[in-house]
């Protein structure tokens, strides 16, 4: 068995993850504030650099924001659920559908739609939680079966619109200075705040992170925690797709296509380990900011700097993104195992591994 | 319990299927339909192929609907100017290995989680594509159509082709050492280093050829029609995982086998004709896709918890 080596402590001791993020993100902001903000021809500053912007990129945040709050506790426990955007997709159809065709009530309807993800997020929990089947398949399963639930109900076509105007507020206007959702967001990361770190679920979150078994042998509730974060995620998951539905006045059954990328990127970004265990909520806060920034930012560039394609290249560089954080996330790690193999062949070299 | 007892029960769900269409909708079998619908499900087959080894090794890539996407653009955009048919498939089964290895690269060598990794290089190569090749179609030189062979000459030969590569991988999986290492690693990765087997080194080298089976898989989509789309691959890699996955390949490695895959393909792949024929609309079928995945992964994990393993 090869020991763990020691990991190098000046790096973590000097900068946090969080730290190199935050300064990633102001780089960022800058770079987007000086290629990206122009005067018109009537001296007024356009682009990126305005205020109004900067609401605009919390506003286009907060889907994909929520899916990462909800996912941060899910990866903590090691688990993955590739199920939140369609089930973001499916809850934003049937909230539609409700209201539109059966009649209901707004907050009868935006009820009901909870109640479907909480439903959704059931489902994974017991098909993980009872039968022990890996999450990765069975979300993927999910993914599928709640994308194509949205698309048999809407038969690919049915596109849900006309909401009224209190219902728009949510996802069009704004509460106190800031977009309606915004408040939503902050409200629903305190609570994921608080119940990661300030509570003993949190706690256990971790320790399954770490090892389940372990976490088994010290009397945790091993299957109802895990339980639990894939009902929060579901739960989560609808709220995201009624701001949806709110923010751009219309419910289709590709609402949210994907996301689960940008909000896994989120997370992994903001310092969440895949293999769970270590991550925090501030983190994927910091996450979100930076694909959001990036996303935004690269729609205010001149058309020469993001050839023709901001949608395109914003999603073609969180990909890059994603595997930059994953790699840095594990090459001192692997440099310190090469160092520690190099030390053990210099220190014994009999033995005959020291390529 | 049979050791085939996995494989034998899609099998039966395969053979219900065709019974009640036989039943229902005999139109279902006439010989040309049906040699379309191999056609089209052949590249499908190939690439599934290299996702049962990778499977099979405990490791996962959803990123083979980009690859495809890619080499099929790549490959019809070099045959769009001038390069003969065989140099085309050449090129297309090295841009499948320069992806794969791309892949093995940060899977075997960094250690990275494939699901994670390839998520990352799914949505970047797609988007990519989409970024230079800005959704337009690449139209194809007739020399590359079926390489010059007539329509149904072609299509027979896509077949047997798909089949007898089928063939090849399940005699090595089971006979090769090469093969047998596949298993070693996804069943205990430890044990495989301690027996002599590099378990990095296998991995590195099955996402390599899933890669190049993802490049010939889209080789043979290019020269079945005119032109090629840049979207064409996309869920791709659900489907075949689903096949995989249908057909008793353990997500958790170590486990099954091609012939299982193949049923689990057959039956998937049979869906959507019967979803036509059984006059049911189109759009169920992922959502039918998505269950079937459930079905069996859910019959698998009251299997195991029955058979303790």
């Amino acid at each position: 068995m090869r020991s763990p080596a020691p990991t190098s402590t000046w790096k973590s001791v000097l900068f946090s993850h969080e730290g190199i993020l935050l300064l990633v993100l102001v780089a960022e902001w800058v770079f987007f504030y000086h290629f990206g903000t122009s005067i018109n021809r009537r001296g007024i500053v356009v682009g990126f650099g305005t205020v109004d912007r900067q609401f605009d990129i919390l506003r286009h945040s907060c889907e994909i924001g929520l899916l990462a709050l909800a996912l941060t506790p899910i990866i903590l426990t090691a688990g993955i659920d590739l199920s939140v955007g369609s089930l973001l997709g499916l809850c934003a159809i049937l909230f539609g559908m409700f209201w539109h065709d059966y009649g209901m009530s707004i907050p009868l309807a935006a009820a009901g739609a909870l109640l479907v993800g909480l439903l959704g997020g059931s489902l994974n929990a017991v098909l993980i939680t009872r039968l022990r089947l890996p999450p990765l398949i069975v979300t993927l399963g999910t993914y599928s079966l709640f994308r194509g639930l949205a698309e048999a109900i809407t038969h690919g076509a049915v596109t849900y619109t006309d909401f009224p105007a209190s219902f728009l507020f949510l996802g069009q206007e704004r509460w106190h200075g800031l977009p309606t959702q915004a408040w939503v967001f902050f409200a629903v990361a305190a609570l994921m705040g608080l119940l990661v770190h300030r509570t003993t679920f949190g706690r256990s979150f971790r320790a399954i992170g770490f090892s389940p078994e372990g976490s088994r042998y010290a009397g945790l509730p091993v299957e109802r925690r895990l339980a639990m974060v894939y009902v929060i995620a579901g739960l989560v998951s609808a709220l995201a797709g009624l701001i949806y539905t709110a923010r751009l006045g219309q419910a289709k059954a590709d609402a949210g296509t994907g996301y689960e990328l940008f909000a896994i990127t989120a997370v992994v970004l903001g310092g969440t380990s895949i293999f769970g265990g270590v991550g925090s909520v501030t983190g994927t806060l910091l996450g979100v900011a930076a694909i959001a920034v990036l996303k935004n930012g690269l729609a205010c560039l001149p058309a020469v700097m993001r050839m023709n394609g901001a949608e395109e290249l914003s999603g073609m560089l969180t990909g890059a993104l994603l595997l930059v954080a994953l790699a840095g996330s594990v090459l001192p790690k692997y440099l310190s195992n090469w160092r520690a193999s190099r030390h053990s062949a210099r220190s014994q070299p009999q033995t005959p591994s020291a390529a | 319990m049979n050791r085939y007892f996995r494989e034998l029960s899609v099998a039966g769900a395969l053979a219900l299927l065709l019974a009640m269409l036989a039943i229902v909708a005999p139109a279902f079998y006439q010989p040309q339909p049906l040699l379309s619908l191999a056609t089209r499900e052949a590249p499908t087959l190939v690439v599934a192929c290299g996702m049962t080894l990778v499977i099979i090794c405990r490791e996962i890539d959803i990123s083979v609907g980009s690859q495809f996407s890619v080499c099929s653009v790549g490959a019809g955009l070099l045959a769009a100017h001038g390069w003969p048919p065989a140099l085309v498939a050449l090129a297309a089964l090295f841009f499948g290995a320069v992806l794969g290895a791309f892949n093995g690269f940060l899977v075997a060598v960094l250690r990275l989680p494939s699901i994670v990794v390839t998520l990352a290089t799914m949505v970047s190569l797609r988007q990519g594509l989409n970024l230079l090749q800005q959704g337009e179609f690449v139209n194809l030189p007739d020399s590359l159509q079926w390489f010059g062979l007539p329509q149904s000459d072609g299509q027979w030969t896509l077949v047997a082709s798909a089949l007898v590569l089928l063939a090849v991988f399940a005699v090595a999986l089971r006979h090769l050492a090469a093969g047998r290492f596949v298993y070693a690693v996804g069943s205990d990765t430890e044990a495989a280093r301690l027996a002599g087997v590099s378990p990095q080194g296998v991995k590195f080298s099955v996402f390599v050829l899933m890669g190049v089976l993802t490049g010939l898989a889209a080789t043979m989509n290019i020269i079945q029609s005119p032109q090629v789309q840049p979207l064409s691959g996309s869920g791709l890699e659900l489907k075949v995982i689903a096949a995989v996955v249908v057909g008793g390949v353990a997500i958790s490695g170590g486990r099954g086998s091609v012939w299982g895959m193949f049923v689990g393909l057959l039956l998937l792949a049979c869906v959507s004709p019967a979803l036509t024929h059984l006059h049911i609309e189109a759009y169920w079928e992922k959502a039918i896709q998505g269950t079937i995945i459930l079905l069996a992964v859910v019959g698998d994990g009251l299997r195991g918890r029955k058979g303790g393993g």
